[in-house]
Formats: C-alpha cells, structure tokens, sequence
C-alpha cells in the first residue's frame, strides 16, 4: 500500500513544490503516470481504493487522484450494474470526492487527463440531475471550468454547466462562466508540432484543448446555438436584457445555408420581446443575416412581430388583443412570462417618450399625453416615482406647495439637480479613465503579440530598407548590412 | 476547504460574523448544498432550513438580487416554503418587487418572524431605508413630509402635522424644511460609483481577442 501510494504520490503540482524541474522532464513524468494506469497490473488487487482516495491530495496529486477515482467509479458501477451508484448520489462517498476534486485539481496536471475530467463532470451533472437536484452540481462544474480556463474557447462543459443553471433556477451561479468572452471553438485538427510541452505555463489554452484529446465531446452546430440560447434565457431571468439580446442575436445571425433551424426561429421569437422589454423597440436585424433567413424568420414568428408592431405603434388595444389571440402560441413556445411583462414595458416606454416632447409636465398630465399608458389616476404617480427612483427615466419629482397634491415631474436634463449631474459626468469620468488605464495595459501585450513592438517594427522598417538597397545595387552582401547598421547608428 | 456542518448555532455564527452583506450572501451561498442535502422529515431539520432559506433569502435582498431572490423561492423545498418564516419572505418580496413602501415596513415590524432571523430583518430594514433614503433624496426636488415619511417607514400623519421630531430626523439628512410652503428638500445623497470590474474585463477580452486573431 505505502509504495503504491508513493508512486501516486510521485508528481506533486508544481504550485505546490520548491524544487524546479524542467518543463520536458515534467512532461515525461505527467505523462508516465497517465501511462500506469492504462497497465492493468498497475493498481495491486490488495489495494483500497477509498483509503487511498483519502490519502492523497486532489490539489497536489490531482492526476493520480482523478485515475484513482475513476477507477474506483468504474468498480463500483460494475458490482452494482448502475450507472449511478448510491456512493456517486449527492452526499455519497464519490460524490464527496469529486466534488473534492472539482474544487480543487491542478489545472496543469489536467491536461493529461482531459477525457477522465469530462467524464468526471458529466458523472457529476448526471448524479445532480437524477436525484433532482441540479443546483450541487452547477456550483461545481462552473469552479471546475473557472480553473480549467478554456480562455474564450467553447467546450461542451460550458453546455452542460447552462442546462443545469436553467434546471436549477441558479441564475447567477453561472454568470462568472458565462460572463466571459467566448470567442474559438476547440479545433478539430491536432497539432503536430508543440512550441512548449503541455505542462508548460505558456501553452496557450487553444494549444492544450486542440491537444488534450476528449476534453471537450466532440461539439456541433447545434450545440452552439443551444449554449446562447440557454445563456439568453440565464440572462432574461435577470433581467439582463442587453445580454440576452446579444446571445440571441448571436444565435439568430448563425451562418447558414439553406434552412433555418427551430433553435434559430425560436431565439428570433425571444429577441423580439427582449428587445421590447429591454429597450421598448425592435432594432433592425444584423446585417450578418441573409435576406432569406430574414424572410424564413419573419413568416415563422409572425404573431411576434405583430406583437412588436402594436408595442411600437403604442397601441395599447391592439397590442391586448394579440396577447390575448396568442395565448396558445406564447404557452407553446414558453414565452408567457416574457408577454406578460410587456404592459408594464410599454407604460415605461411610453412615459419616457414624453422626455422627447416635454420637458416638464404634472403627474397628472402624463396619462393625458400618453394616453397608452394603461395605468390609471391613482397608481400612475407611484409608478412614474418608481421609475424616476430606481433610474429608469433620468428625470426628477417636485411637490407642489400648499394643499395641493400635484406632483411635477421635470424630463429635461438641464432641470437635474447640479449634484446628480456631478456625480453622473464624475461616474463618466472614472468609466473612461478605467477604460484608458485597461487599453494601455494591454497594449503592449497586443502590440506584442502582432509583433508591433517599436523594436520590431524599426526591425522591419531596416530590412525593407536594406532589400530596397540590395534591389538598387544589385548587391546583399552581409558586409554591407553591418556598414549600414554601424551607419545608422552615428 | 469543506464549509463545518450546517447547524441553528453555526448559522448565527455566519449571521454574527459576516463582515458586509455581500460576504453574508457568500457564506450562505456557500451552505445551500449542504441544505439540499438535509431531509425535511424532522421537525428540527425543517425548522433549521426554514432559518437558513430565510437569511439566505435576506441575503439576497441585502445586496439587490432580487430576481435572484425570486429564484431562490423556486428552489426552496416544498416542505419549508410552508413554514411561517419563508410565507413571510414570500409575501415580503411581493411589496419589495412593486415597491410597495408602506407594506414592507409593515411587513418587517410587524410580522412574527424567528427569533433567530430578527437581527437579518433589523439588518434589512435599515438597509432599505438607507437605500430609500438616497433614492429620495436624488429624485425629488421637494417633496410633502408625507409623502417621504411613507417612503422612510416613519408616521404619515405626524409628518404631515408638522412634528418637529419627524421633521427634525429630515434635517439631519442635510435636508432643508421650508416652514412657509411645508416642502422639504432634499440634499442629494452622492457616493462613488463602484468600480466597474465588468468593464475592465470587458476590454481586456477584446484586447486578447484582437491580438489572438492578429498573431
């Protein structure tokens, strides 16, 4: 037992030890290890796998400990013929170790082990789902992508983690992950030439996910739209609507060749309402979208645009008669939520119209001027004090004095407070000096890595000199480069 | 680092040590699988997970979540949904949502909630009237001492009268009371915009990107 746990033990993280070993000799220890355990003589027989899974560390030893686990799952899904055995169920033994593992591994060590990782995620989602309870896992799968850092490369955990944030109703849960810039998808070809081992810090993470065999399942069209469907859906939730409407567009303006899939019409159905809902108007679609999938999306989502239409026209009966008349397709298409929060948009729209047209007028006045507003006398000043106070209409309120209960509401700019208009120029100032300080950080970097540096460039601005002089004498002999070197450089 | 066991006295511990809300939403955050994993058959188990949901849920609240507040309530076992504390919760995010001043006041005083849970609604309550407070005092140019009294959870009919005790807790706002015209003015309340992480990463991103695609 202790020499085959000195073997476990044998490479330890790189965060966690002093000594310095070379870059290649770590990758051939890494990759020794991983070979062990595809010999079967590997684990002895007498061996207990828990205690070892106790003994040894998931953050130090974190490639052995995730073999070992393995192993022991696959054990225990053999005795017990179940492919999810109680010990994996929440708050069984395996749970509790691959949480453990999750939380904790060593990213680096990871890399050699990408399909035993993936397997151990979708175990993990499997064993949440089945209990019904999807919330354990989420938590888990979003720490253990967090660690992996795919660096803006989609893989299918990232689906995976989204399915379970909208089955568990954890919304924010997933934001870190899906607040992040998701811009590659894992290549399908592998690269045969490595720059740097793949235990080195500088392989790029578009490196170990090309290399790193099954650490992502082998991905489709599909699955993309259905990850920025799903992340729209996390983000209405929320009530983010620049968000949401940014993932449907992306689904919406998804290249394709002929046919419209029903994941495409239905983000296009979802972006019209929070479109509305977020900034009271449907905007025109990218002109990333062929003509004809506009005209596909247009006859498909037909009472949506009608709806958008109503909405826009302020023509509040209208727009309750197509609710109404679109029940059964809001229900079928489950959008009866996003529909019923239309009114209460279009009141907020339509009130924030008025700022175009006045700039002052009493609460009063307001449903006379914006006669679609469906709120009545006695609600409309608590709504408009509502939408003034939480920053939806950059306007501000005044009673009137004596007996009175009028109410002023003053839309123009000019008429805020100069303290607010202050701290909103001093909030717009600190956003552009953040911005500037964040540009000139990364500058270099960029200019870097598109080999713009002023080193480089002067560099290149010397060599086109020197072929143009070579063209001109017929001559490029190395002499005279350095005659031209030592001459510039007097 | 696994979280100690959830218990009544470990809860009061995270309520009592919690340095800021935001670190409070954390903690529990942080204890919600522990709490899915604790049957509700026993009364002592329902009455544990009745007091976490309900600072939990405050929690939210504390630090504006409230869509995310609203979620909770769906995630929250059928079994404890029914205890008095989280029927309060419910009935409190309601008014919270439509901004219904008057009753959340009424709601936080006046409802029976757990022993344990008052010093998470005390807590709640002046953060709410904090908040309030600001949002007043940079909508409204001048407004009825009413009016703000409802907004404050103070009496509206002392304010009205004129009481020198309500108006006086006005004035020490920074807020100006004009006898001749029974108008307050309110000083606009500014703090530092937070810094916005969001952004910085945003652009961080779009630098990468450029030079991503540009070696």
């Amino acid at each position: 037992m202790s020499d085959f746990l000195a073997q476990l033990s044998a490479v330890p993280s790189r965060q966690y030890t002093l000594g310095t070993v070379s870059d290649e000799i770590y990758d051939r220890q890494l990759r020794d290890l991983k070979a062990c355990f595809g010999q079967p003589a590997f684990v002895p027989g007498s061996v207990n796998l828990t205690e070892c899974l106790e003994a040894i560390s998931p953050s130090i030893h974190s490639l052995s400990f995730l073999c070992l686990l393995r192993l022991e799952i696959q054990q225990t899904q053999k005795r017990t013929q179940c492919d999810i055995p109680e010990g994996l169920e929440p708050g069984g033994n395996l749970w509790k170790h691959a949480i453990r593992f999750l939380r904790s591994f060593d990213p680096i060590q990871i890399r050699y082990a990408g399909y035993e990782w993936r397997e151990l995620v979708e175990l993990v989602a499997s064993a949440a789902q089945a209990t019904s309870k999807p919330i354990l896992a989420v938590k888990a799968i979003r720490d253990a992508l967090d660690r992996l850092d795919t660096s803006g490369i989609f893989t299918s955990t990232h689906l995976i983690l989204v399915k379970l944030t909208l089955h568990s109703a954890s919304y924010t849960s997933a934001l870190p992950i899906l607040d992040r810039f998701l811009s590659h998808f894992p290549p399908d070809t592998h690269h045969t030439h490595h720059e740097f081992p793949l235990c080195s810090e500088c392989t790029p993470a578009t490196a170990f996910i090309t290399d790193v065999p099954g650490i992502s399942s082998k991905l489709t069209y599909r699955d993309h739209l259905r990850f920025f469907l799903y992340s729209a859906m996390i983000y209405m939730a929320l009530k983010r609507w620049d968000q949401a409407s940014h993932c449907l567009s992306i689904v919406v303006a998804s290249p394709t060749a002929n046919s419209v899939s029903k994941i495409m019409v239905d983000a296009y159905k979802k972006w019209i309402l929070a479109n509305l809902l977020g900034h009271g108007k449907v905007p025109a679609a990218s002109k990333m979208i062929g003509p004809h999938v506009i005209r596909v999306l247009h006859s498909l989502a037909r009472p949506y645009i009608s709806l958008a239409e109503a909405f826009g026209k302020g023509d509040l009966r209208r727009m309750g008669a197509e609710i109404e008349i679109g029940q059964s397709v809001w229900k079928a298409d489950k959008n009866t939520g996003l529909v019923s929060q239309l009114f209460d948009a279009h009141d907020k729209f339509a009130i924030i119209k008025l700022g175009k047209t006045f700039s002052a007028l009493t609460v009063v006045d307001v449903l006379q001027r914006a006669p679609s507003c469906s709120r009545d006398h006695f609600v409309i000043e608590e709504f408009v004090a509502s939408m003034v106070m939480s920053n939806a209409l950059r306007a501000s309120l005044s009673h009137s004095p004596g007996g009175q209960s009028v109410t002023m509401l003053r839309l123009s700019p000019t008429a805020q407070c100069h303290a607010f208009r202050e701290e909103y120029i001093r909030t717009k100032l600190i956003k552009g000096r953040i911005a500037l300080n964040t540009i000139a950080k990364h500058i270099a970097q960029t200019d870097e890595a598109l080999e713009l540096s002023p080193e480089n460039l002067h560099f290149i601005a010397k060599s086109q000199k020197w072929s143009g002089n070579s063209e001109k004498n017929g001559t490029a002999g190395a002499a005279e480069i350095d005659e031209d070197l030592m001459g510039d450089g007097q | 680092m696994d979280a100690p066991p959830l218990s009544q006295d470990r809860l009061s511990a995270v309520l009592a040590a919690a340095p800021s809300p935001a670190d409070l939403y954390t903690s529990l955050s942080d204890y919600e699988e522990q709490a899915c994993l604790i049957p509700t058959t026993h009364s002592k188990e329902v009455e544990l997970l009745s007091a976490f949901y309900t600072a939990f849920f405050f929690s939210h609240l504390l630090t504006d979540q409230i869509e995310e507040a609203r979620a909770l309530t769906k995630r929250i076992p059928q079994t404890i949904l029914q205890t008095d504390s989280i029927q309060n919760c419910l009935v409190l995010l309601r008014a919270v949502w439509q901004r219904k001043y008057t009753e959340i006041y009424k709601i936080l005083r006046e409802l029976p909630w757990p022993e344990r849970s008052r010093s998470v609604v005390q807590s709640y309550e002046s953060y709410f009237q904090q908040k309030t407070l600001k949002e007043v005092s940079n909508s409204y140019e001048a407004i009825r001492p009413a009016a703000a009294a409802t907004y404050l959870g103070l009496d509206p009919t002392l304010a009205e009268q004129g009481d020198q005790g309500t108006i006086q807790k006005f004035v020490a706002c920074g807020w100006k009371w004009d006898e001749k015209t029974r108008l307050l003015h309110p000083k606009p309340l500014i703090t530092a915009p937070p810094k916005d992480e969001s952004l910085q990463n945003e652009f961080g991103r779009i630098m990468a990107l450029i030079s991503h695609q540009g070696s």
